[in-house]
């Protein structure tokens, strides 16, 4: 009979963000033997540095934004204003909230032994941290990803910010050039404009939020800049950066010429990468900067460890790394493996007005020589947007020739919750018709779907 | 200043080493060496690239030999490439 080796644990998991953090619980709760390594801040990007606290200032970003404007509604504002160390302490507030968000008790509470410290792989069932060395039967990497930080001349020399230092700055900078057209760009260009900053984005793109459908990233564009005053310099490239006494000068390279920004504050969003630095040759993990590979199980090469979330490279989000977190947790306990269902994901940005998307776009359509019909409703032909006051935005919806919905882009205030109704039909492959026959509420902003709906049908 | 590193040698079969700086410098400076590279530009690069490993080696406290091989070739290899590809692969093609 073949020996049976023993290890400390069945599960090591490595990384304690959305794409470790369940799997550990779920196998804890089956009464594995769990460890959880993270060399950060425990609960990992998500809770402590990225959706919530962003999210939980953007809340209150918009909240201002929204009473400062409220005088057409008969509301007095004249005399609103800020705190940012108090909005700070209600962002911490919203972090501390989340229970996982830099709270190793948590974890141990849940049955998994938890480690600070980095782990590193000295063979295929066995990881250093902090000297200490673990074994185990499965692990699971799920290390995430981090900002890229971009080789331009002089960028080292300066105090440079990023999307998770910024949280932490006393007040808004007065001004501020964000190097990325990105997602997060996008959203902390509109928190940080609302408080005051003066801000400039610089995206190598045609326009802002290049992969999305141009309408999504040409209307961003015109609201941050006739509503926000952001400078908007697509098509634009940063040369270099330099210190220019208590500012920094930007030399920006635009259709061949050059020109130059100063600004308190320079913050670099373009882009991240995975961490895959952790030893994997040594466990003979196959990986590449760009991510390690798995199969459809979520298994790498070498079967026994499995990865998870942003360290795959993939565009990943907190909820499609919990995804793959479950499967992982499924595949690791028991023998009937799954494999994740990405259909109907949303995309979501939570801008003013928000933006977000589920299945193809129609670039994605004309990659891959799809025949479609598309409709665009937009905001301003609903009766909420009367009520609302509000008119900036548009749903679209595209589908094939049989009417079967293939995705949507919805900019409007609540688009994340929208969204959610196209993501079933995109995941269960309903048709426009199916949706516009659906009842949808008078004087809310979901009749902008069914009215799309309603024209491809 | 470096924290002390240890060093798994490969295969766990020898005993745990402690990091040696000139042990890692002197091996980067035969391979530029076998690369025909002059002595002053081999002393440098194994100079630039031993600054480079410790700053990697600075949050690892245990790593095997095998990493400090594909780290420090993967920072040769922007000083002088084909040292590193011997660097890399000299046991094989001894």
């Amino acid at each position: 009979m073949a020996k049976k080796y023993e290890f400390d644990y069945d599960l090591i998991v490595i990384g304690s963000g959305a794409g470790g953090s369940a799997a550990a619980t779920i196998a804890a709760r089956e009464g594995k033997r769990v460890a959880i390594v993270e060399s950060d801040t425990f609960g990992g990007d998500s809770p402590n540095w990225g959706d919530i606290p962003t999210k939980a200032l953007l809340h209150a970003a918009v909240l201002y934004d929204e009473a400062r404007h409220g005088a057409r509604f008969g509301l007095r504002s004249s005399t609103l204003g800020y705190n940012y160390p108090s909005i700070r302490s209600w962002k911490d507030l919203a972090v501390k909230r989340t229970g996982a968000g830099g709270n190793r008790s948590y974890y141990e509470k849940q049955g998994v032994s938890a480690y600070a410290g980095s782990a590193h792989f000295l063979s295929p069932n066995e990881i250093s941290v902090n000297r200490r060395h673990l074994s185990a039967n499965h692990f699971l990497i799920a290390t995430g990803s981090q900002w890229i930080i971009p080789e331009i001349p002089g960028l080292q020399n300066i105090k440079y910010l990023t999307p998770r230092t910024i949280l932490e700055t006393i007040r808004p900078p007065k001004s501020l050039l964000i190097i990325g057209g990105g997602d997060i760009g996008i959203e902390i260009a509109q928190l940080m404009a609302i408080f005051g900053t003066k801000v400039y984005i610089v995206e190598k793109a045609s326009r802002l939020l290049p992969h999305h459908d141009s309408e999504v990233g040409e209307l961003i564009e015109r609201v941050l800049s006739e509503q926000k005053g952001v400078t908007a310099l697509t098509h634009s490239r940063v040369v270099s950066v330099e210190k220019d006494g208590l500012l920094k000068r930007v030399i920006i390279s635009r259709a061949g010429t050059e020109k130059s920004v100063k600004v308190d504050e320079v913050l670099v969003a373009a882009g991240r990468a995975p961490i895959v630095d952790m030893g994997l040759e040594n466990a003979g993990v196959k990986f590449t900067a760009k991510g390690i590979d798995v199969n459809e199980y979520l298994q790498t090469n070498v079967k026994h460890i499995f990865a998870a979330g942003d360290v795959l490279g993939r565009n990943s989000h907190t909820h499609t790394a919990l995804l793959e977190s479950h499967v992982v947790a499924n595949n690791v306990i028991r023998r009937n493996k799954i494999t994740p269902d990405y259909t109907g994901t949303p995309e979501v940005i939570f801008t003013h007005p928000g933006i977000a998307t589920v299945g193809l776009s129609e670039d994605d359509c004309v990659k891959r020589d799809l025949p479609i019909n598309k409709a665009i409703a937009p905001l301003n032909i609903i009766a909420r947007s009367n009520t609302s006051d509000f008119r900036d935005g548009f749903v679209k919806i595209i589908t094939d020739k049989k009417g079967v919905v293939l995705g949507a882009s919805i900019v409007a205030p609540h688009a994340s919750e929208m969204i959610h109704e196209l993501a079933l039909a995109v995941k269960h492959k309903l048709t426009a018709a199916d949706i516009a026959s659906t009842p949808h509420a008078f004087l809310s902003w979901s009749e902008a779907v069914r009215v799309a709906a309603g024209k491809l049908s | 200043m470096i924290q002390a590193v240890d060093i798994i040698k490969h295969g766990g079969s020898r005993p745990t080493e402690k990091f040696l700086r000139d042990k890692l410098h002197s091996s980067l400076v035969a391979a530029c060496l076998s690369a025909k590279a002059p002595e002053g530009q081999a002393e440098a690069a194994a100079d630039a690239v031993c600054d480079k490993v410790i700053i990697w080696l600075q949050q690892r406290p245990e790593v095997t030999s095998h990493d400090i091989r594909v780290v420090a070739a993967r920072h040769l290899k922007s000083f002088h490439p084909e040292a590193a590809y011997l660097y890399e692969q000299h046991k094989i093609t001894i």
